[in-house]
């Protein structure tokens, strides 16, 4: 057996200890924190690359969609241990204690996808959101700052007080100087 | 009040299902499918008309990775890593050739996790596993083999297929079902087909703009 076991390739050998790992101990955290991670890049890079959305639809979905997994792996991973923490605590019983809280932990991540992760989504993801989407049109509008001039600058009416108007009644009325030099148009 | 809730979360059959990668996918997505659909219902921020659309896209997007985990990904990868197994560890091909599928193997080892006394006169085991395994599961007194390695293999398969199904491939199908499933239960208005001269005209807008 030791002798076929070291004609393995070295990958295969690494692979193997893997696989053995799992199947000893494959814990309930590891596909749902593997699958919120590539999710997390892929979902809003598929938005992203979408030609029948509007820009900043796509944005919006996409800073959505990565927040969403980002909140979603802490969660599990909390979630998760927490649950096995407390079986640990509950049951004294060290095979029955280890049985537990592999048990309690799937139930710790189904909690989280149930309640956990869509209310922690709904609190934090639109402050969020809102904020990064004030900064980002604060940004646009100091890297144009023609646009913010112009915006600044606008067509107000500016009411003067008019009483009609006023000529004084007796003009002064220079009869030399209207003879001297070269003269354009009458007078 | 203690001892129902400790029998439960100590009991076999849910250890089956904690442990098996595939089925907890199966049951988190479900869960999802109910609640975040359910806490947009419930969103007071945004419009009535908004939170049914919202909820009905979602709801249909983790249906469609349901859909497609079940029926795709779960038997191409859990299968697929079980037959290719044997040909890279060559030295476990015999432990892979007693069983016939990942089920029969989970059987075997859902039996194989109780004690000597439960599985002795177990008829069950005789009706799924092949009586070779049978034989051995009736007469082992200390804890059978468990083949760790196996168990591992499918779980590998199982997770790599999760990822992919659920991670990469979902996102592109239920891009595709969505939209027209909201159009078919009118939550959508129907795709308008416009004329060559509309198009023209867009053109023409977005050029001047």
């Amino acid at each position: 057996m030791g002798n076929v076991t070291q004609n393995i390739k070295p990958w295969a050998q690494k692979l193997e200890n893997f696989c053995i790992k799992l199947g000893k101990n494959n814990k309930a955290t590891y596909p749902v924190m593997a699958i919120a991670f590539v999710k997390g890049i892929c979902r809003p890079a598929f938005t992203m690359m979408d030609k029948t959305e509007k820009p900043d639809t796509k944005k919006y979905t996409a800073l959505r969609e990565g927040l969403t997994e980002l909140i979603a792996i802490p969660t599990y991973l909390v979630c998760g241990e927490a649950s096995a923490w407390i079986a640990k605590k509950l049951i004294k019983d060290p095979v029955e204690s280890a049985k537990a809280s592999k048990n309690l932990m799937f139930i710790g991540v189904c909690g989280a996808a149930l309640f956990a992760i869509p209310a922690l989504c709904s609190v934090a993801i639109n402050p969020i959101v809102k904020k990064f989407l004030k900064e980002k049109k604060e940004k646009e509008l100091a890297a144009r700052p023609e646009e913010k001039h112009n915006s600044v600058l606008q067509f107000k009416p500016v009411l003067i007080p008019f009483n009609g108007t006023k000529r004084p009644l007796n003009t002064p009325y220079n009869n030399t100087s209207a003879r001297i030099g070269m003269k354009v148009g009458g007078v | 009040m203690i001892n129902p809730i400790t029998s439960f979360i100590t009991s076999n059959p849910l250890s089956t299902i904690a442990q098996s990668t595939s089925t907890s996918v199966t049951i988190e997505t479900t869960m999802k499918a109910i609640g975040r659909p359910g806490f947009i219902l419930i969103d007071n921020n945004i419009s009535t008309d908004t939170k049914k659309y919202a909820a009905a896209k979602e709801f249909l997007y983790q249906a469609t990775c349901l859909l497609l985990y079940a029926t795709i990904v779960v038997p191409l990868f859990k299968n697929g890593a079980f037959k290719l197994a044997p040909k890279i560890f060559k030295h476990r091909a015999e432990e892979f050739s007693q069983f016939a599928n990942p089920k029969q193997f989970a059987e075997y080892r859902k039996y194989a996790k109780l004690p000597y006394e439960d599985r002795v006169n177990n008829t069950k085991i005789d009706k799924v596993l092949p009586p070779k395994l049978a034989k051995y599961l009736h007469t082992a007194k200390e804890t059978p083999e468990q083949y760790d390695t196996i168990k591992g293999t499918i779980e590998a398969g199982s997770l790599l297929g999760s990822v992919i199904g659920l991670a990469i491939l979902a996102p592109q199908v239920s891009h595709a079902i969505i939209h027209p499933a909201l159009r078919l239960i009118g939550m959508e208005e129907p795709k308008k087909h416009h004329s060559s001269n509309e198009k023209i005209s867009e053109k023409q807008i977005n050029i001047t703009v």
